[in-house]
């Protein structure tokens, strides 16, 4: 499977602060790839470089398998996370516009955007300004805006921040039909539960660097099924207990914990039943926010201790 | 180039189909045909009425006389002042004369001016002769026209009088008064043409203005679309299709062009309104001729003003993140424009001093300034290269430096860059 993007030990700083340190990723064709990291972990500033808004101090950029050129910008659709369009244009101008600037006939770009604005609904709105369209509407328009000229490689950043579940579903659909088309997506988020049902893979980024980064499937199954999702009710201090638990993600009757090495997991539901009545006990693979988290503190710790 | 003018097609069209456009492009020649034809109509019309005044004075020879120098009908020959606006507003005037200086006579007149339609009287003292001084007892004393018409009538009635008394003859007193009048001739490689005195300074200096408005509202629209850009976040989406170099290109071009098609409707509008249709304006422009290198200079410079002063504010929109700090920024822009405005009717005067030569060559005023010198006197040929290569050069530099302003500037948000934060922009590769 050849490879749509590729950065390699791409750097980038403004000023003194390194937003980008030394980032390597590889998307291979097809598939659905994760961005993952903390807000202000450099997760725009590499999606900027891989587009050529910006150019990386060091490191190489390669879109479809060559070194960077504009042309195959044509291929590429992006949505930014700080949504933009001009507030005082038609949406159905706004849309043939975007279109046009990634070389798609006027034609064309007018029969696109007609399916697309119906099949989000957004038909009757066609004629209206931008400015006059709800904050939910604005986005199915930009995501509309990203997807016109059927791009190859698409790059999303927080698509889902803002839509209703409805609007969600949708747009999970509509990913999914890409991604059986043959399209590679590409999520920047902060937001793990929406990646995890979708993604191939995933790289996380903390401070500029990548901290995890590979098969979703085999880094989850690396972690090995020690940790423990509980729902419960009473209280639960034994969290706090080192020597049994590591990490917990409390949620008032949910909770998601992971042992120390070598706890027994029956052990711990005894402890855990003494002070609580448990609904559910779950050995599981750790979801990934929970490893997110994990990572992000182990990663904090390195560089406190660097 | 396909990028760009898909840009410059969106600028375009959003500002010439915005109402702004319109209400702009009809109000301006709307408020210039209100300010210049309505009031001469007006004043016309006042015209039509008659004025009655009073000469009081002991010396009923003298009043006589003075009588006579107001109530005469001036001819246009006999104009003494340039000015034709006096000419439109001057009244008919009715005068008598009454020879008691009593206080009696002046509660009288008080009294008349009040209620029976008076519109002024002259007190002329016994010893005027002398004193040469007269008082004006009116109305309206804020019509200086008026007040001016009494000060000539008499001084010509005392000089007649005292010509008369040392025993010159009356029509020998009647050449020896006439006025003087002055043609003043433009003399341009040799050649002699006619050129109105107060037009052919309030030619260029409208012109200049038209110039000046024009480069400083599309320059200020081009800030403006730049920090909407910025502020709606547009300019991200922008980016993944175009460069900043294409999109400063196309909003430069696109609002350029916007600003030319208003010009061409206000010229077109002019011509008509200029080729007779309007009778007033026709009279107006009569004395004036608009040689060949004003039709080309003028437009020329405003291109060569607009792509300069442009892309400063380009770079100026790219730098802030709103209207208003913006406003704080400006000034450096906004100085050397305001300086041609201040200069011009100096330079209108004097279009070959040391000044004018000066302000004509430096970039940042020479658009302006330049163009005023041709269209009072065209200056030789190599001052006017050496300032069109000068301007050409530096708009080159500045539009290659404001670009890596706008290229870098266009995704900063937050604070406004420091002066060593710009220089570091630029450096940046």
């Amino acid at each position: 499977m050849s490879s749509i993007l590729d950065l390699k030990e791409v750097s980038k700083s403004y000023d003194e602060f390194k937003a980008v340190d030394g980032l390597s990723i590889t998307i291979p064709q097809g598939s659905v790839f994760g961005l993952l990291g903390p807000n202000g972990a450099g997760k725009t500033s590499s999606i900027r470089m891989m587009i050529g808004i910006t150019v990386p101090d060091s490191g190489e950029v390669s879109l479809f398998g060559e070194g960077f050129r504009r042309e195959h910008l044509s291929q590429v659709g992006y949505l930014p996370e700080e949504r933009g369009l001009y507030k005082r244009m038609k949406i159905g101008e706004v849309l043939i516009l975007f279109a046009r600037l990634k070389g798609v006939s006027e034609a064309e770009a007018k029969r696109r955007c007609k399916l697309w604005l119906e099949r989000l609904e957004l038909e009757k709105w066609t004629n209206s300004k931008v400015e006059e369209l709800s904050k939910g509407m604005q986005q199915k328009v930009q995501f509309i805006a990203a997807i016109l000229h059927d791009p190859e490689f698409l790059i999303l950043d927080e698509p889902f921040s803002g839509l209703d579940p409805e609007n969600s579903m949708e747009l999970k659909n509509i990913l999914l039909e890409q991604k059986k088309a043959g399209k590679t997506i590409l999520f920047s988020t902060h937001r793990m539960d929406t990646v995890e049902k979708l993604c191939d893979s995933i790289c996380l980024v903390n401070q500029g660097r990548s901290v995890l980064q590979g098969d979703l499937k085999k880094i989850k199954s690396g972690y090995g099924r020690s940790s423990i999702q509980m729902e419960y009710e009473g209280a639960v201090d034994f969290l706090t207990d080192t020597s049994l638990i590591q990490s917990s993600n409390n949620y008032g009757n949910y909770v998601e914990m992971k042992m120390q090495p070598g706890v027994d997991a029956q052990k711990l539901l005894a402890r855990a039943m003494q002070t609580a009545q448990i609904r559910r006990f779950e050995l599981v693979e750790p979801s990934l926010e929970q490893i997110f988290i994990d990572t992000v503190k182990a990663s904090k710790v390195v560089a406190n201790h660097a | 180039m396909h990028n760009t003018w898909l840009i410059i097609q969106r600028e375009y069209l959003e500002r010439v189909r915005s109402k702004a456009f319109l209400i702009f492009t009809i109000l301006v020649p709307a408020l210039m045909f209100g300010l210049i034809i309505l009031p001469s109509k007006l004043m016309m019309m006042k015209s039509a009425g008659t004025h009655h005044v009073v000469v009081v004075s002991a010396d009923k020879d003298l009043a006589q006389r003075v009588v006579s120098e107001i109530t005469a009908e001036k001819k246009k020959e006999d104009r003494t002042s340039a000015r034709s606006e006096d000419q439109l507003i001057a009244p008919k005037y009715t005068a008598t004369v009454e020879t008691d200086l009593s206080d009696s006579t002046r509660a009288q007149l008080n009294q008349r001016i009040d209620s029976d339609g008076l519109d002024g009287y002259l007190w002329l003292t016994p010893d005027v002769g002398s004193t040469r001084k007269v008082t004006y007892y009116t109305k309206n004393s804020s019509d200086f026209f008026e007040t001016e018409t009494m000060r000539a009538a008499v001084r010509v009635a005392l000089t007649r009088s005292a010509l008369a008394n040392s025993g010159v003859k009356d029509d020998e007193v009647r050449d020896l008064l006439k006025p003087v009048s002055i043609d003043t001739l433009r003399v341009e490689k040799g050649k002699v043409s006619k050129s109105g005195g107060m037009l052919a300074f309030l030619l260029p200096m409208m012109l200049m203005m038209m110039i000046y408005m024009t480069v400083i509202i599309y320059g200020v629209a081009v800030m403006r679309s730049v920090i909407e850009e910025k502020t709606s976040r547009v300019m991200e989406v922008l980016l993944s299709s175009v460069t900043a170099k294409e999109l400063m290109a196309g909003k430069i071009l696109g609002v350029g062009a916007v600003g030319l098609t208003q010009m061409l409707i206000w010229v077109g509008t002019g011509a008509i309104l200029g080729s007779g249709v309007v009778a007033a304006a026709r009279e107006m422009m009569k004395d004036v001729h608009l040689p060949l290198a004003i039709m080309v200079a003028f437009p020329v410079f405003f291109v060569l003003g607009y792509l300069l002063y442009s892309s400063m504010y380009a770079a100026l929109g790219a730098m802030v993140n709103s209207d208003e700090e913006a406003q704080q920024m400006q000034w450096p822009v906004v100085m050397p424009l305001i300086a041609c405005a201040v200069f011009a009717s100096a330079v209108i005067r004097q279009p070959a001093s040391p000044l004018a030569f000066w302000l004509s060559l430096f970039p940042l005023t020479s658009p302006i300034i330049m163009f005023v010198r041709i269209c009072v006197q065209v200056p030789p040929a190599w001052q006017i290269a050496l300032s069109v290569g000068l301007l050409v050069g530096t708009i080159y530099g500045m539009v290659w430096l404001c670009s890596r302003i706008y290229r870098v500037g266009i995704l900063m948000y937050g604070k406004r860059p420091t002066l060593p934060e710009i220089l570091k922009w630029i450096k940046y590769a």
